[in-house]
Parts: structure tokens; C-alpha cells; sequence
């Protein structure tokens, strides 16, 4: 069984043809064959009808129109035209996925130097108990994690009790909170561990025998590092991008606690669509981000389906 | 071994030193706002932060005769139960084809299935909404939580049980198939017990992830509440000691159960072996 801390990223199942079908060889009865496949009857029922249709849906309501709180079915481009026509939203998606890019690229670049100490330094006995304390948190309420970053960012918490106690300022300031940097720290707070697991996977990987190899003929550990490490870990780093990024770029918790007015994210203005019964509006809002989402999967197939470039 | 290379070089232990200190530093980030909050559960001082007046164990007492609270956690626990229920079927049930049969768009098949998990839970909160609120003109209720839910959580279970089921060895099924089992029986006496670990874990992960879930959650639940959702009506109002207490139960809640969806699998893989050895 794969540990539970494995992530969902990592896929569980492996090519599976080598098991042969049970009973009589030779061609089977069309009920036997319905028989195999029984099994996603229930599941084509869940996520179809309660994930795939609704998708569907939120599509159809992007190009459709509210018109005194009914749902019209005329197809128009008007919910895009409006959401592009309001400054607010248009410079809102932009800080999203400017937050986004960031949070991910600190996230990653936090996780490396210590995903590479987990994996080269650590006894192999140890390895797996230290991972799975960093994947501790991730399992524990989301909720309860945003919340407890208030508890140190806010006017009476840790932040500012250890600045006052410092004599840095002499009252609390709110610097900390209700901003982007503090949604920024937060996230990058929520995702480190789906970072921290998916480039530990790669270099668990990695034949430091290699590595030893290139320096033996001179390379420095930079060179070593940038020249045969890296370009091996590509598909594991795609991966952690790919994870941290499409789970920020929806956020609406993290910036509502602790983003304030400057730190709203698009994830926020869909909420406040559907609590406001704009359903088309709020639909074509949640479209940008699955078109997003999209732009960014298109970009990086490539490199996810390069998964072993040295054919070790 | 590249590794003494590293020892022997006075740069290597020094990088080998400071990646360490890094490492420490990265689990005080990790763990310092979920020890705070603990300790501040604890905290006297009625503005549920610094500064620490007393230690106290009121807040608690609150958490325990709120009526509100109360009423959150039945409505958390029943959702919870349904999730599991549905959740562990459908996956386990689904694990099967996605090993066994001969598919063509495998990988194909295996993305759709986890694309619940990858995609914002937001996107599977309001697409959900409109379907429930549009097209069933359905009221929200715990059920509709129930099936948002389900989306979510119903993938991890399905992996975990698909993992166990790919490592399985296939001659065992089909020993029983010589020896006259059909398939019922095959089913029950051979390859349930084996898959008895990975469903249990299944099970226990898809009913913590259900205790935790937030946002499918806020959108589906109507004007029933489950404890995150009234932390977070509470939370939108500041911090009180009685919401750290609360929230301090949830995360040893969920990190009780979690330790046993690590621990539990092995205890029962453990008893079913003694079983057969009873037995013969």
C-alpha cells in the first residue's frame, strides 16, 4: 500500500496489463466484459453527474445571461465583456496570477535546498519519518491552518508582540496582515509540503552516483548541480508547479483572512458573484481560472510526459 | 558512496551543516502557528492571543456547553459518516476496472479521476451550487454537502485502494477460481481481506478530509453549519479563546485519525494473517 502521505500527485497505479484475466481464456460473453467494467458504474454516477455536468454547466452559465435574477439562455460574450470592463477585476485577475507565480516560485524555492538535505544527507531509516512530519500539517484543517496565521500576523499576535518586545515600534502595527505579502507568506505556508514531497520523490530518484561522476571529471557542484541534477528533476519540479500553482490560483480562504482589501485574489470577486445571485458572471469569472489552469497544463505536457529523460 | 565525498571536503560538511539548519528552520514554520494556537487554547488572556496570563482549561469548558457548537459537530459527524460511506464504495468499487480491465485511455481515464482532487475546490463548490440551486431547484441541505463532498474525497480512496490492489498477486484469485470459488466468494474470502488495509485507510482519510473540508462545504451547506464552517463565521469577527479551543480539538481530531490511517492498516494486515493460522 502507498503510504497515505503519498500526494495525490503521486499516481498510485502503474501499468496494469501484466495482470491476466481471470476464467477461460479465449473470447469472453459481452456480460463478462460488463462485468469488468461494473465497477465505474458508481463512480461515473458521482463524478459525472456531480462533477463533470456541473462543469459543464458553470461553461454553458459563463456564455448565458442573468436577467432580473432569472437565467436566460441567450448566448453572448457579455459576461466576459463586462468582467474585462471593470479595472478592479481585470488588475484583480492579473494580482492573482501574479500571487500565484510567486507563492509557487517561493514555495519551490524553499522546498529544494530541503528536499535535496532530506534526500542526500538523511539517513535513508529517517527519511521517511521527516517527510511524513512535513506532510503533517497538510493534513490537519485547512481552515485551521490560514487561521492560525492570524494568530501571529494580527495586531495583538506574535509578530508584533516580538517587534514590540524588541522596541522595534512601541504600538502594534497591522503591517503584517491585510496585504499581499501576508496572503503570499500564507499560501506559501499551505502548499510547502505538496512542494517538499514532489521534489523529494524526484531526487529520491537521483543516482548521486552520477553526481560524483561529473566531479571526478572535473565539474564543480554547481556545475554538477545545474548540468546533471536538474535537468532530471525537470518532470518532479513540473509536478510541484503544476500542484502548488492550480490549488493557489483558486484561493479564496487565504486572502479573505488574511489578504484584506489589497489582497483580494479572483477566487474572492467568484464568491462574491455567486452570493449575489450574478451566477453568469460569477460562472465566466471561475471560467478565467479553468482557462488558466488550462494555459498552464498545455504549457508544461511536454515536460510531464518526458518521465525518465536518461532512461535510468 | 558520494556521500564521503561530501564528508571529506571541508565545503561539503559546511553546505551539509547549513542545509540542516535550513531544515530546522523550515519545520518551525510548519509547526510554530499550530503549536501557538494550541498554547494559546490554553491561554487565560479572554483575547485568545499574547499575552499569556494563565494557563486555563475555560475555554474548553465553552467549547463543550455551546449549543451552537453542539449542533456543529452532529451535523460534522453525520456528513462525515455519509462521506465515508459513499466514498469508499464508489472508489473501491472503481478501483477494480482502473486496474484490472483492458482499457484503452487509461491514463486518460486515471486524470479524470483525480481531477477532483487537483482543480480548486472552489470550481467544484459553485458549479455544484448552480446545479443543485438551477437545475434540481433542490435545497441546500448536509446532503448536497454530502455529495460535494464526495467528489473531493472519493479519489483518495480510490488511489489508496488501487495502489493495494496493483501490488496483489493475481495467481491467488485465480487458485481460488481452480478450486471452484465464484466469483461472490472469490470476492469475499480472498480478495476483500487482502484489500481490508487500503480500504480501512481509505475510509479514515476520507472521513478526516470530510471533518476539515471548508470550501465545497461553505457553498452547499445552506443554513446548517459544520465546525469549520463556524469557525469561520466566528473567525470573521476576530479571534476568541473559545474558537482556539475549538480549533485546537479539530486539529488533534484530525491528527488522531490520521496517525491511525497510518497505523491501522498494518494492525488489521497483521490479524488477518493470524486468522488462516488459527484456522489451519
Amino acid at each position: 500500500m502507498a503510504a497515505p502521505g503519498s500526494s495525490p500527485g503521486v499516481q498510485a497505479t502503474q501499468s496494469a496489463d501484466t495482470a491476466l484475466p481471470l476464467g477461460r481464456p479465449g473470447r469472453r460473453s459481452w456480460t463478462s466484459r460488463l462485468g469488468e467494467y461494473a465497477g465505474f458504474g458508481p463512480a461515473l454516477v458521482l463524478f459525472g453527474l456531480f462533477f463533470l455536468v456541473p462543469l459543464g454547466l458553470i461553461v454553458c452559465y459563463s456564455f448565458w445571461q442573468t436577467v432580473d435574477y432569472n437565467v436566460v439562455h441567450d448566448w453572448t460574450f457579455d459576461n466576459y465583456r463586462y468582467f474585462f470592463s471593470v479595472p478592479t477585476y481585470v488588475r484583480t485577475l492579473w494580482a492573482t496570477v501574479w500571487v500565484s507565480v510567486a507563492a509557487t516560485a517561493l514555495t519551490l524555492v524553499l522546498a529544494f535546498p530541503f528536499a535535496y538535505w532530506l534526500a542526500r544527507y538523511v539517513p535513508k531509516r529517517y527519511q521517511k519519518v521527516l517527510l511524513i512530519l512535513v506532510i503533517l500539517p497538510f493534513w490537519t484543517s485547512y481552515l485551521l491552518r490560514v487561521y492560525s496565521w492570524l494568530t501571529i500576523l494580527g495586531p495583538q499576535g506574535a509578530m508584533n508582540r516580538f517587534l514590540q518586545w524588541t522596541g522595534a515600534t512601541s504600538k502594534p502595527v497591522s503591517f503584517f496582515l491585510y496585504d499581499r505579502p501576508a496572503v503570499i507568506l500564507v499560501l506559501v505556508y499551505l502548499y510547502f509540503p505538496f512542494g517538499a514531497l514532489t521534489l523529494y520523490a524526484s531526487l529520491e530518484r537521483f543516482d548521486w552516483n552520477q553526481f560524483r561522476a561529473a566531479m571526478d571529471l572535473g565539474a564543480t557542484p554547481r556545475t554538477a548541480m545545474w548540468r546533471i541534477l536538474l535537468p532530471q528533476m525537470k518532470p518532479g519540479i513540473t509536478t510541484a508547479v503544476i500542484f502548488v500553482f492550480i490549488p493557489i490560483l483558486g484561493e479564496y480562504l487565504t486572502p479573505q483572512l488574511v489578504g484584506g482589501a489589497r489582497g483580494v485574489m479572483i477566487g474572492n470577486l467568484i464568491v462574491n458573484f455567486f452570493q449575489g445571485a450574478q451566477y453568469t458572471r460569477g460562472a465566466a469569472a471561475a471560467l478565467l481560472i479553468a482557462a488558466l489552469i488550462v494555459v498552464l497544463l498545455a504549457v508544461f505536457r511536454r515536460s510531464l510526459e518526458v518521465e525518465d529523460p536518461y532512461g535510468t | 558512496m558520494a556521500r564521503d565525498l561530501d564528508i571529506v571536503s571541508r565545503r561539503g560538511r559546511l553546505t551539509r551543516g547549513a542545509l540542516s539548519v535550513w531544515a530546522l528552520l523550515i519545520y518551525v514554520f510548519l509547526f510554530a502557528p499550530i503549536v501557538l494556537l494550541v498554547v494559546f487554547s490554553f491561554n487565560a488572556n479572554r483575547y485568545g492571543t499574547f499575552p499569556i496570563t494563565g494557563w486555563t482549561t475555560k475555554w474548553y469548558g465553552q467549547v463543550f456547553h455551546d449549543y451552537q457548537i453542539r449542533d456543529a459537530l452532529t451535523t460534522t459527524i453525520r456528513i462525515a459518516l455519509e462521506v465515508t460511506l459513499v466514498s469508499t464504495v464508489v472508489g473501491t468499487a472503481a478501483a477494480f476496472p482502473l486496474v484490472r480491465s483492458r482499457l484503452r485511455f487509461r491514463s486518460g481515464i486515471r486524470i479524470a479521476l483525480v481531477l477532483p482532487i487537483m482543480i480548486p475546490g472552489l470550481l467544484i463548490g459553485v458549479s455544484l451550487l448552480v446545479l443543485f440551486t438551477n437545475v434540481f431547484h433542490q435545497e441546500l441541505s448536509p446532503t448536497t454537502a454530502v455529495i460535494g463532498q464526495s467528489v473531493y474525497t472519493t479519489p483518495f480512496v480510490l488511489l489508496l485502494v488501487a495502489a493495494r490492489l496493483q501490488g496483489f498477486d493475481a495467481s491467488l484469485e485465480r487458485a481460488a477460481s481452480d478450486l471452484g470459488a465464484n466469483t461472490f466468494k472469490r470476492l469475499r474470502y480472498v480478495v476483500l481481506p487482502l484489500l481490508a488495509p487500503a480500504i480501512l485507510a481509505g475510509a479514515l482519510f476520507a472521513f478526516t478530509l470530510s471533518l476539515d473540508e471548508f470550501i465545497i462545504t461553505l457553498f452547499l451547506i445552506g443554513s446548517h453549519n459544520t465546525l469549520p464552517i463556524y469557525i469561520y463565521t466566528q473567525v470573521k469577527f476576530g479571534i476568541t479563546p473559545e474558537v482556539n479551543a475549538l480549533a485546537a480539538l479539530l486539529l488533534a481530531a484530525s491528527l488522531c485519525l490520521m496517525a491511525l490511517a497510518f497505523v491501522l492498516p498494518g494492525i488489521v494486515r497483521r490479524a488477518l494473517r493470524l486468522v488462516p493460522r488459527r484456522a489451519g
